[in-house]
C-alpha cells in the first residue's frame, strides 16, 4: 500500500498538464521498457542488451501503434463526455438554484428579458431603417436613387422629386442599365359607402425589371401598357389581393375602379413589394397611363422620383458627371431665358433612403435609440453583476469547499457563467416575446409609414441571441471570478463565513454605475420631449388643435379631366363645395367652415405686379402664393387681421377687387408705409387694381418651420379658381370629431365620390414624427432604466441589512434610536444615486453636442430638464431605500444575536 | 505449449483488473510483474499484450489513470479501480469461477476413448 501512496500526491498536480495521446502512449512504454531493462541488468545483462531485450518481450513495434489508436479514441470520448458532463451539471445547477432561490431567478430573468427585449425591438427597427434594402430588390447595391441639387435663392437645396422629362433625359446614360420612374399616391378604389382609399405607385413599366423582381401571380404591365392611350392595367399588392379579394386567383382580368377610371388586374405582385420606398403600396398602375397627361411632357411638372440601376464597373463619381451633362442638356433652353440655374447637378444617392440626402431624420433617431437600448442593456447587466456578487458573497462557503476539493477555479468560473447564460436564455427568450409587442407598438404608432413585413425575422432572433449570449456572460464574468478568489482558509475559518460587514467595492461601483446611466438616459427622455412640446406649443398662426381640412374627391363632371376633352365645370365644383359647407354647419361639434383654393401643404403663385415696384423681392420659403377663399375663413383658421379688415360677403363678383395680405408681405413690399390701399395687379395682364384692405398675421402653409414667404388672399367670389379644400373649426378637439364628420359628408351629394376628413394635427404629425419617436422610446427607455436601477440599489441595501443583522442587533440593544438606523441607510442608498446622478450629470454634460442636432429649440443642456432629472432620481432612490431601511430598525437583537 | 495458454491470454483483463484492485494505484509494469509472480510465469504473452487490455477497461470506466512519480523518480502513468470497475470486478470473478468449476468437473471425468 505504502508503494501507491507517495505518488498520489503528485496526481493532481500532474493532471494539470495533461499530455496529448501519442505521448502518454510513448512515455508509458518507456516507462515499461526502463524498468524492464533494470530487471535484466539487474539479472546480469548488459544495459545495451536488457534493453533491446526489454523492446523484444514487449512487442513495440506490435503494440506502439495499436496503443496509439486506442489512446486516440479514447480521449476523444472522454474528453466530448468531460464536456457533457459539464454541461448538464450546469445546467441541472441552474435548474436546482433556480428553484432553491425563486426571487434571484426572476430578478435576473425579468432584468435581462427588458434589456435584451430593448435590443431586439430596436434593432427589428434599424434593420429596416438604416441596414437592409427594401424586399425583393435584386443587387440593391447597384440601384440608385436620383437626387437633383441646385442653388435657390443662394441656397442649395437637394430634391428627389423632378419632373418626368428631367427623368426620361438620363435614359441616354451610358452607365445606366435601367431607369424608372415613381410616384406615390392615394386613390379611391369603388365607389360610395363601399369607397376605400388605397396607397397607389404611378410607375414607368422599366420599374420592376430594374428592381428584379417576379410577380406572384400574373404579369406586371409591360411596355406596350405604359403609353398613352393604352388600355389601364394594374398591378395590386398581395396583401390587398388577400384583404378584399379573398386570395381569388380569378381576379386577374377583372376590372379595379381607381378614383372614377376601370384598371383591368393583370398581376398580384409578391407580398411585401414596396419598391424603392419603405411605404405600403396597395396598387401599381403606368405612369403614363394613370399621370396627368399633360404633366408628363411638361418640365414645370415636379410630381416624379427616379431610380436607376448602375452597370457594372461604373464608378459614383463618373456616373454623376454624366448624369448631370444629360441634366443641364435637357434644360439648356430654361437655362438659356434664365429660368434654371445652370449649376444643377444630378447626386446619385444610396438605395436605402435613410443614409442618402435629404434623408428623415427617423433613421438618425433610431440608430441613437439603438444605442439607448445597448445602454439599457449596460444598466441590466450591472443590475445582474450585482445580484450574482451578493449571492456569491451568500455561496463563499460553498464555493471555498469545492475548490479544496480539487475542482478548479477556470471550471468553478465556467460553470457560474455558464448557469448565468443559461438564465439569460430564459430571459431572451422573454425578449422575443417583448419585441413582438413593442416593436408592433413602434410601428402602427411611431412609424405608420414604414411597412415592415417579417417582423420578428432571422435578423432579429440572431441578435436577440448574441445579447442574450453577450449579457449572460459579461454580467456573469466578473462575479464569478470574485466569488472564486481569496484565500481559502481565511473563508473557511471564518466565523461567519460569506459575512462581512463591508460591501464589496464592485457592488458600490455598479449602484453608481447604474444611477448614473439612468440619469443619462432620463436626461436625453426630458431633452426630447421638451423638443416635442417645442414644436408642438409652436405658433403656426393657424389654430392647429381646432382645425380639420376636407377634401372632395369629385366626380363627373366637376371632376378636373374626368371627361376628355371637356371643360371643368366651375359651377358645378362650387355648387357641391356650398353645400358641403351648409352641410356642415348642421353638424353640432362643427363651429365654422370655410372653402380654400390652396389647403394647407398647397401653393399656388400667378403673375403678380405691384406699381412702383420693379420686381417683387424673392424670399426663402417662395411665394407671393395666393389663397382664393369665402368670407370667413380668417376667423375659421384663426389667423388674426392686424390692420383694415378681413373679406366679407359683400365683396361680390361686381363689387371692387379686394385682397388681404400677409404681414410679411406688408413689410417685404412696403417697408415705409402700412400697405393698406395699396394696388396688386393680380394675374397675367392684369388692368384692374386688387386693393390690399387688410394686413394678416402670418400663418404656416405647410409645417412646423416654414421658411419666410409672402401670401395673399382674394374673395372667391371674384375670382374663377377652383375650390380645393374645406378648413373646419371644431367647438373641441377637431381630431375627436373626425368620425363624426366624415359621417356627415358620406354620400351627401352624388357628384362627390370620396370626402377625405384630417385634422390638421394629423396633417403636421409626420414633420413630427422623429420628436414623437425620440420622445416616446426615450422615456421608455429611460423609465424602464430608472426602474432596473432602482430594483439593484435596493436589492444591494437589502442585501446589506440582511448582512448587518448581527451588527444592527447590536445596536439596537445598546440602545440605538430606531429613526438612526432608517436614516443611516437612506443616507446610504441616496448617497450612491448621489454619486451616480452626479456622474450621470457630468456625462450629459459632456455628450451635449453630439444630441443638438436631433433636438427642436432645445439646449442639450437645458438646466430644467438636468435639474428635474436629478431630483426624480434622488426621489426615486429615496424610495428604494426605505424599505431596507425600515427592515433595518425591525431586527430583533435577541435573534440578531442567537442566530450566530 | 502456447496454444493452451490462451484462455489465460484472455482472461489477461481479469487477472489486471484484479491486481488494480488489490494493488491501489499501480503502474503497467507492476501490474504484469504482479500477474507472472502470481501465476508463476504461466502467461505465455508478449508485455505489450497488457497494455491494449488496460486501455479497453480505462475507455469502459473500470478504471482510471493519471500520471505521477514513481518511486524510482520516473514519469509512469497510475492506474486505479473505479466504482463501475469495482462491480464489474465482481460480475467478472463470478462468471470466472463458473467457468472454472465447469473445466474442473469435465477434467475430474475419465476421457472417454
Amino acid at each position: 500500500v505504502s508503494e501507491g501512496r507517495g505518488p498520489i500526491r503528485w496526481l493532481h498536480w500532474l493532471s494539470i498538464s495533461r499530455p496529448s495521446a501519442n505521448q502518454s502512449v510513448d512515455w508509458e512504454i518507456e516507462h515499461h521498457l526502463e524498468e524492464a531493462s533494470d530487471r535484466l541488468v539487474e539479472a546480469g545483462w548488459s544495459p545495451e542488451d536488457a534493453r533491446r531485450e526489454a523492446e523484444r518481450r514487449f512487442g513495440v513495434r506490435r503494440y506502439g501503434p495499436a496503443l496509439r489508436r486506442i489512446e486516440r479514441e479514447r480521449i476523444m470520448v472522454a474528453r466530448g463526455s468531460r464536456w457533457l458532463d459539464f454541461v448538464i451539471e450546469s445546467f441541472v445547477g441552474a435548474a436546482r438554484g433556480a428553484r432553491r432561490d425563486r426571487g434571484f431567478t426572476i430578478g435576473v430573468v425579468v432584468t435581462l428579458a427588458l434589456g435584451i427585449g430593448a435590443n431586439a425591438t430596436m434593432y427589428g427597427i434599424v434593420d429596416r431603417l438604416l441596414l437592409r434594402a427594401p424586399d425583393h430588390v435584386e443587387d440593391p447595391g447597384a440601384v440608385r436613387r436620383v437626387f437633383v441639387e441646385r442653388p435657390f435663392v443662394g441656397q442649395l437645396t437637394t430634391t428627389s422629386t423632378i419632373t418626368v422629362p428631367d427623368a426620361t433625359d438620363l435614359q441616354a446614360h451610358s452607365g445606366f442599365e435601367a431607369v424608372a420612374i415613381y410616384s406615390r399616391g392615394v386613390r379611391t378604389m369603388g365607389l360610395g359607402e363601399g369607397a376605400l382609399r388605397v396607397w397607389t405607385s404611378l410607375t414607368s413599366h422599366d420599374f420592376f425589371p430594374l428592381l428584379g423582381v417576379e410577380p406572384r401571380l400574373g404579369r406586371f404591365y409591360a411596355e406596350a401598357d405604359d403609353r398613352v392611350g393604352a388600355e389601364p392595367t394594374a398591378v395590386i399588392s398581395q396583401e390587398l389581393w388577400e384583404r378584399t379579394f379573398a386570395s381569388d386567383p380569378s381576379v386577374l382580368g377583372d376590372a379595379l375602379e381607381l378614383s372614377g377610371r376601370s384598371y383591368t388586374i393583370v398581376g398580384i405582385a409578391p407580398a411585401g413589394l414596396t419598391g424603392v420606398d419603405l411605404a405600403p403600396v396597395d396598387v401599381w398602375i403606368p405612369l403614363r397611363v394613370a399621370g396627368d397627361e399633360e404633366c408628363a411632357s411638361d418640365r414645370g411638372c415636379y410630381w416624379v422620383q427616379a431610380a436607376v440601376r448602375l452597370a457594372t464597373g461604373v464608378s459614383q463619381e463618373s456616373a454623376e458627371a454624366e448624369a448631370t451633362a444629360l441634366h443641364v442638356n435637357g434644360r439648356r433652353d430654361d437655362i438659356q431665358d434664365g429660368s434654371y440655374p445652370r449649376e444643377s447637378r444630378v447626386l446619385l444617392g444610396p438605395l436605402i433612403a435613410a443614409r442618402g440626402p435629404n434623408a428623415a431624420s427617423e433613421g438618425m433617431v433610431a440608430a441613437w435609440l439603438t444605442g439607448v437600448s445597448l445602454v439599457v442593456l449596460l444598466i441590466a447587466c450591472a443590475n445582474v453583476a450585482n445580484l450574482l456578487l451578493a449571492q456569491g458573497a451568500k455561496r463563499r462557503r460553498e464555493v471555498a469547499v469545492r475548490l479544496a476539493l480539487g475542482v478548479s477555479r477556470a471550471e468553478l468560473v465556467g460553470q457560474m457563467v455558464l448557469q448565468n447564460v443559461l438564465l439569460a436564455g430564459l430571459g431572451g427568450a422573454l425578449a422575443l416575446v417583448i419585441s413582438r409587442w413593442g416593436g408592433a407598438f413602434i410601428r402602427e404608432t411611431l412609424l405608420p409609414g414604414v411597412l415592415f413585413p417579417d417582423a420578428t425575422n432571422g435578423r432579429v432572433v440572431a441578435v436577440t441571441v448574441a445579447a442574450t449570449l453577450f449579457a449572460g456572460f459579461i454580467a456573469a464574468l466578473g462575479p464569478s471570478l470574485q466569488a472564486t478568489r481569496g484565500r481559502l482558509t481565511a473563508t473557511l475559518t471564518e466565523s461567519r463565513p460569506g459575512v462581512s460587514s463591508r460591501r464589496s467595492r464592485a457592488r458600490t461601483l455598479l449602484t453608481i454605475a447604474q444611477a448614473a446611466m439612468s440619469v443619462v438616459l432620463l436626461v436625453g427622455a426630458g431633452l426630447f420631449v421638451r423638443s416635442l412640446g417645442e414644436l408642438r406649443g409652436l405658433d403656426l398662426g393657424l389654430d392647429v388643435d381646432r382645425l380639420q381640412l376636407v377634401r372632395l374627391e369629385l366626380m363627373g363632371s366637376a371632376l378636373p379631366g374626368e371627361i376628355p376633352g371637356q371643360q371643368t365645370d366651375r359651377a358645378e365644383q362650387a355648387r357641391i363645395y356650398r353645400l358641403a359647407v351648409e352641410r356642415l354647419r348642421t353638424v353640432p361639434e362643427v363651429e365654422a367652415a370655410a372653402v380654400t383654393s390652396s389647403p394647407f401643404q398647397w401653393g399656388f403663385g400667378t403673375n403678380l405686379r405691384v406699381p412702383g415696384l420693379d420686381s417683387i423681392p424673392s424670399l426663402p420659403g417662395g411665394g407671393p402664393y395666393y389663397y382664393s377663399v369665402t368670407p370667413g375663413y380668417f376667423d375659421v383658421v384663426g389667423v388674426r387681421i392686424i390692420r383694415g379688415r378681413p373679406l366679407e360677403t359683400s365683396d361680390g363678383d361686381g363689387a371692387a377687387r379686394v385682397a388681404v395680405i400677409s404681414e410679411t408681405m406688408a413689410r417685404s413690399l412696403w417697408p415705409e408705409g402700412d400697405g393698406l390701399g395699396e394696388c396688386l395687379m393680380v394675374g397675367r395682364g392684369a388692368e384692374e387694381c386688387t386693393t390690399v384692405v387688410g394686413i394678416a398675421e402670418d400663418a404656416a402653409r405647410g409645417g412646423f418651420q416654414d421658411e419666410p414667404f409672402m401670401a395673399y388672399y382674394m374673395p372667391f367670389a371674384q375670382r374663377n379658381d377652383a375650390p380645393q379644400g374645406i378648413y373646419v373649426r371644431t367647438k373641441g378637439k377637431s381630431a375627436d370629431a373626425v368620425g363624426v364628420v366624415s359621417a356627415a359628408l358620406r354620400g351627401f351629394e352624388p357628384g362627390v365620390r370620396y370626402p377625405e376628413v384630417r385634422s390638421l394635427r394629423e396633417i403636421l404629425e409626420p414633420d413630427a414624427r422623429s420628436w414623437t419617436l425620440g420622445a416616446t422610446m426615450f422615456t421608455v427607455f429611460g423609465l424602464l432604466a430608472l426602474v432596473v436601477a432602482a430594483i439593484g440599489l435596493y436589492s444591494v441595501l437589502a442585501f446589506d441589512v440582511a448582512q448587518r443583522t448581527r451588527e444592527l442587533g447590536i445596536r439596537t440593544a445598546l440602545g440605538a434610536r430606531k429613526d438612526r438606523l432608517l436614516t443611516d441607510v437612506v443616507l446610504d442608498g441616496t448617497r450612491l444615486a448621489g454619486l451616480g446622478v452626479a456622474l450621470g450629470l457630468s456625462v450629459a454634460w459632456l455628450a451635449a453636442p453630439y444630441a443638438q442636432g436631433l433636438l427642436f429649440q432645445v439646449s442639450p443642456r437645458e438646466p430644467a430638464v438636468l435639474g428635474i432629472v436629478a431630483l426624480v432620481l434622488l426621489a426615486v432612490s429615496a424610495l428604494a431605500s426605505l424599505a431596507p431601511g425600515l427592515r433595518a430598525t425591525r431586527v430583533d437583537p435577541v435573534i440578531a444575536l442567537k442566530s450566530d | 505449449m502456447s496454444q493452451s495458454l490462451s484462455v489465460i491470454q484472455g482472461t489477461l483483463e481479469l487477472l489486471a483488473l484484479r491486481t488494480v484492485a488489490a494493488r491501489g494505484p499501480v503502474h503497467g509494469f507492476e501490474i504484469l510483474d504482479w500477474i507472472r509472480r502470481t501465476t508463476d510465469d504461466a502467461l505465455e504473452v508478449e508485455d505489450g499484450a497488457l497494455y491494449p487490455a488496460l486501455r479497453r477497461m480505462e475507455k469502459r470506466g473500470w478504471i482510471a489513470s493519471a500520471w505521477g512519480i514513481s518511486e524510482k523518480g520516473r514519469r509512469a502513468r497510475y492506474y486505479t479501480l473505479t466504482p463501475v470497475g469495482k462491480r464489474a470486478l465482481a460480475t467478472e470473478d463470478k462468471r470466472w469461477t463458473r467457468y472454472v468449476n465447469a473445466v474442473a468437473k469435465l477434467s475430474a471425468r475419465p476421457a472417454d476413448g
